[in-house]
């Protein structure tokens, strides 16, 4: 039986649920329409992106050809370089060929001042981001070559950062001032600030020409590459053989991220350990592991996820020093042979897919940061 | 090993061949020619109208890998779809073809336009191999054909795998021509970009060859029973200074001299001051090879005197220029000089160097500018990338719009024939933007004429042309010929056989390697 007192209590209770459940809703609403916003902005922003990048890649000293002709080209090369590569034309008509194809447009293909046949590109709103001046081979097809590799490397390197970050994380935070954490925190700032190519080259001085395995007297791990060669190792493409060529790229891509996001979770917790909600946890006589892993942890790792989520570009953009070190062929090897080598077209398609990861992490981790935390509104 | 740049000609190196090539002491050998041919064996005749014609005869026991035979339709076809106007590309003489004929399946004709000495090689060379016909795609074109990336292979290697960015694969073609050849069967070129890493890896003997190392690996593989390191018996990149004679910023040297270097005597007075042998034993190890002329390997080596270093000389060769010290403060000014700079003008000038080369050359040119101090010349130092160095002048490319005072880098002509790039270095005509590489605007109608001369087959003509030429470089300074790199390779002590060219890849000669 339902006294006074309960059917109050229910009626408040239901009328409370109506109202957080239309609370959801709306919250829902609102995120729906904040992300569609973030979407069509995010095309504006893609669009205004490409005409600056264009002009700034199209007007920066050196040009292509002089890379691509050596150090002395000769007037004859130019002209049949320039006409190959649509650089004959006007700054903006090249934007526009880059953007919408010149397959509806009649053009010059051999220099006699007549335009003769349709153009054969689509343009990047086709999916046609033309040919590798370099390679003469479609832009598409490099990146897809390059982009697992990257992939591959820079998530497992981020796993392997916050595998190890997290516990150094939340074990400096909770033993402040303990020799541990002490230890942590210097080798934080040591992380954070020795260069990556120095890191690399000194791993591989360690692990690959000073330590020899034992048993085989091989050197403890490969220098560099994917992969062995099938001369060298007929065991090529095994799955150990893989894990071998990654620990020393992870090791000197890991460490940074270890430093910085162990070092911003410590922080993170360090705000949130002395606050009264926790006490009144431990006063329910909560176990301190609950506490720090339901009541703690939940709340800290709010900002670290966004940080997360504002990385992940990186998986997908690779990182040059180390690709370069241990001769990984992924993004960032690419991107700066094209840049280098003033490869438009490859540099154009690296640069705007790399920027529409960077939208796109973005909004994710904006997305984010307001569904982990109920207090920040969508508007 | 290769670095991330330049492993694609390694494809045309050891999978395909073309009529000849050149061995690195600049000698001409045949690959799909019987023979080189001459005025004496009648493969070259000279017609009354200044035009030439050049009979080429191929091996017939030259086989694609699909077994089909190499013949002359392969290198009409390799012609055709190069000359092609829109999906072709530009080899060394080609504007001086007229045509290119089949005499039957092993000859052809080529038909000059003119006297070209350097059709030895045409269609060979460190430059251009024979398709095959009946294999590439013409309507792909000669730039973006798919036989570029899966050739098929008359050479000693067929391409069986190319991992982008990693390695390249090359395992012995079985029906190579030269029987028994070659001896190693199978080639992995492992793509590496960091130097330290590659010499890491000769040293743990993990790697046979590492090809075109710096002077600082060259050094550090000194020694070492692992590896060893190959010069080239020849040396081809002339490091230099290029001083611009029309004021910086314009290209007419007559209309507007250079305020500092239109006088020759400063230019003669700069040379005498820059220590080339200290350069050398400093940075260098005693690597280079003091050079101080464009025609120092053979076939045209020139006597022409070593230049002295005496910057005492150089000193009263300044003051005598009307150059001087006026307001003791270490840099010379303008004072009763004759190059039509006002009087004041301080000697002050813009230093350019390119950054691929290295440290090396970042040291050189501080030593340089170090050594131009000592004589009252100051030199504000510049790096910048080769590509905006060598752009075009429309781009902004620094040397061909005239934009600089003196620049640092190495030069040199490819192949054994200097002609060509004499008359795009030096000539009047290539003195204009877009016209050549006569960057230093250097107008002298006497080597002119000597440069016209050059465009002979009579080799003692050729000879004495180009040492008058060389002498009219030495007298008037337009370049500082200070010294050259040899090409180094580092090679593993278990290969026989290896031997660095300026001429080729040091798998020029790949067939003649031996394990021990």
């Amino acid at each position: 039986m339902q006294t006074k007192r309960s059917l109050h209590d229910n009626c408040a209770w239901s009328a409370l649920l109506e109202d957080h459940s239309s609370f959801r809703s709306a919250r829902k609403r609102l995120m729906a329409t904040y992300i569609l916003h973030r979407l069509i902005q995010t095309i504006v922003l893609l669009f205004l992106l490409s005409i600056i990048l264009f002009a700034l890649v199209n007007l920066a000293s050196g040009g292509p050809l002089s890379a691509y002709g050596g150090r002395r080209i000769r007037p004859e090369r130019v002209e049949l370089l320039k006409r190959q590569f649509g650089l004959d034309q006007p700054l903006p008509i090249q934007y526009i060929y880059w953007l919408a194809g010149n397959d509806w447009i009649q053009v010059d293909t051999n220099g006699d001042g007549i335009k003769d046949e349709y153009g054969t590109r689509k343009g990047i709103l086709r999916g046609d981001f033309g040919f590798s001046y370099r390679t003469r081979e479609p832009v598409l097809q490099e990146i897809g070559l390059r982009l697992p590799n990257t992939i591959t490397l820079m998530s497992i390197t981020m796993l392997t950062a916050l595998v190890i970050a997290i516990p150094i994380g939340i074990y400096s935070a909770i033993k402040q001032y303990s020799i541990f954490d002490l230890f942590a925190t210097t080798f934080s700032f040591a992380g954070q600030a020795v260069p990556e190519f120095w890191l690399g080259l000194l791993l591989i001085l360690i692990f690959y020409a000073w330590l020899k395995n034992p048993w085989t007297g091989e050197p403890l791990l490969p220098p560099g590459g994917m992969s062995s060669l099938d001369s060298v190792a007929p065991w090529r493409h095994s799955l150990s053989d893989r894990l071998s060529h990654l620990v020393l790229p992870v090791l000197t891509g890991a460490l940074g991220w270890i430093a910085w996001y162990s070092r911003f979770l410590r922080s993170s917790l360090l705000e949130i350990l002395p606050l009264n909600y926790l006490k009144s946890a431990r006063a329910r006589g909560l176990s301190e592991r609950r506490v720090i892993f339901r009541h703690v942890l939940s709340n800290a790792m709010i900002p670290i996820v966004t940080l997360i989520a504002l990385d992940l570009p990186y998986i997908f953009t690779g990182a040059v020093l180390i690709e370069t070190i241990f001769a990984w062929p992924g993004m960032g090897r690419l991107y700066y042979q094209a840049a280098v080598e003033r490869d438009y077209p490859l540099l154009m398609a690296v640069l705007i897919i790399g920027a529409a990861f960077i939208i796109l992490c973005n909004l994710i981790a904006d997305v984010l940061y307001a569904y982990l935390d109920p207090r920040v509104r969508y508007e | 090993m290769v670095a991330d740049t330049g492993y694609d000609a390694l494809v045309m190196e050891l999978v395909m061949l073309g009529m000849t090539d050149i061995d690195p002491n600049g000698n001409v050998f045949v690959e799909l020619a019987t023979e080189l041919p001459n005025l004496d064996n009648e493969g070259v005749v000279l017609n009354d109208d200044g035009t030439m014609s050049v009979t080429w005869k191929m091996r017939n026991d030259v086989q694609w890998q699909d077994d089909k035979p190499v013949t002359a339709d392969d290198v009409l076809f390799t012609w055709n779809a190069i000359s092609n106007p829109d999906t072709g590309s530009w080899i060394p003489g080609s504007d001086y073809i007229n045509s290119v004929e089949k005499i039957d399946q092993y000859s052809f004709v080529v038909n000059y336009n003119t006297i070209y000495p350097g059709y030895l090689t045409q269609f060979g060379g460190e430059q251009v191999v024979i398709w095959p016909a009946h294999y590439c795609d013409i309507e792909q074109g000669f730039v973006s054909w798919d036989c570029g990336r899966a050739p098929l292979s008359n050479g000693p290697y067929v391409l069986s795998e190319w991992v982008e960015g990693d390695h390249m694969t090359f395992t012995k073609n079985e029906t190579f021509y030269l029987a028994d050849k070659p001896e190693i069967d199978k080639v992995i070129v492992q793509i590496i970009p960091e130097d330290t890493v590659r010499k890491t890896m000769m040293l743990q003997g993990d790697a046979d060859i590492d090809m075109w190392i710096n002077v600082n690996t060259a050094r550090d593989l000194e020694g070492s029973d692992v590896a060893k390191v190959s010069l080239s018996p020849s040396d081809r990149w002339v490091m230099r200074l290029f001083m611009n004679q029309a004021a910086k910023g314009t290209t007419d040297p007559a209309a507007t001299p250079h305020p500092i270097l239109s006088d020759v005597s400063v230019r003669q007075a700069i040379r005498m001051a820059v220590d080339v042998d200290t350069i050398n034993t400093e940075i260098f190890y005693g690597l280079a090879t003091p050079t101080w002329t464009e025609f120092f390997r053979p076939p045209y080596q020139c006597e022409i005197p070593r230049p002295a270093f005496n910057p005492e000389a150089s000193k009263v060769m300044l003051e005598e220029a009307g150059w001087k010290d006026t307001d003791a403060d270490g840099v010379r000014e303008c004072s009763g000089c004759t190059t039509g700079a006002p009087e004041g003008y301080k000697m002050e000038m813009e230093f350019i160097t390119y950054a691929e080369f290295g440290e090396p050359l970042e040291l050189t040119q501080q030593l340089i500018a170090e050594m131009l101090g000592n004589i009252g010349i100051e030199m504000n130092i510049t790096v910048v990338e080769g590509s905006v160095l060598w752009d075009l002048a429309e781009n902004g490319g620094i040397e061909q719009s005239g934009n600089f005072d003196i620049d640092l880098w190495d030069d040199g002509y490819a192949g054994v024939d200097p002609t060509d790039y004499v008359w795009e270095t030096y000539s009047q005509e290539a003195i204009q933007p877009g016209g050549g590489w006569n960057i230093v605007r250097w107008d002298n109608p006497v080597v002119d004429m000597f440069i016209d001369e050059s465009y002979t087959l009579d080799e003692g003509v050729r000879k004495e042309t180009f040492c008058a030429i060389g002498e009219f470089i030495n007298e008037e300074v337009p370049i500082i010929h200070l010294f050259t790199v040899p090409n180094a390779d580092a090679y593993s002590a278990r290969i026989e056989g290896v031997q660095s060219s300026v001429n080729d890849l040091v798998t020029w000669n790949i067939t003649d390697w031996k394990i021990k």
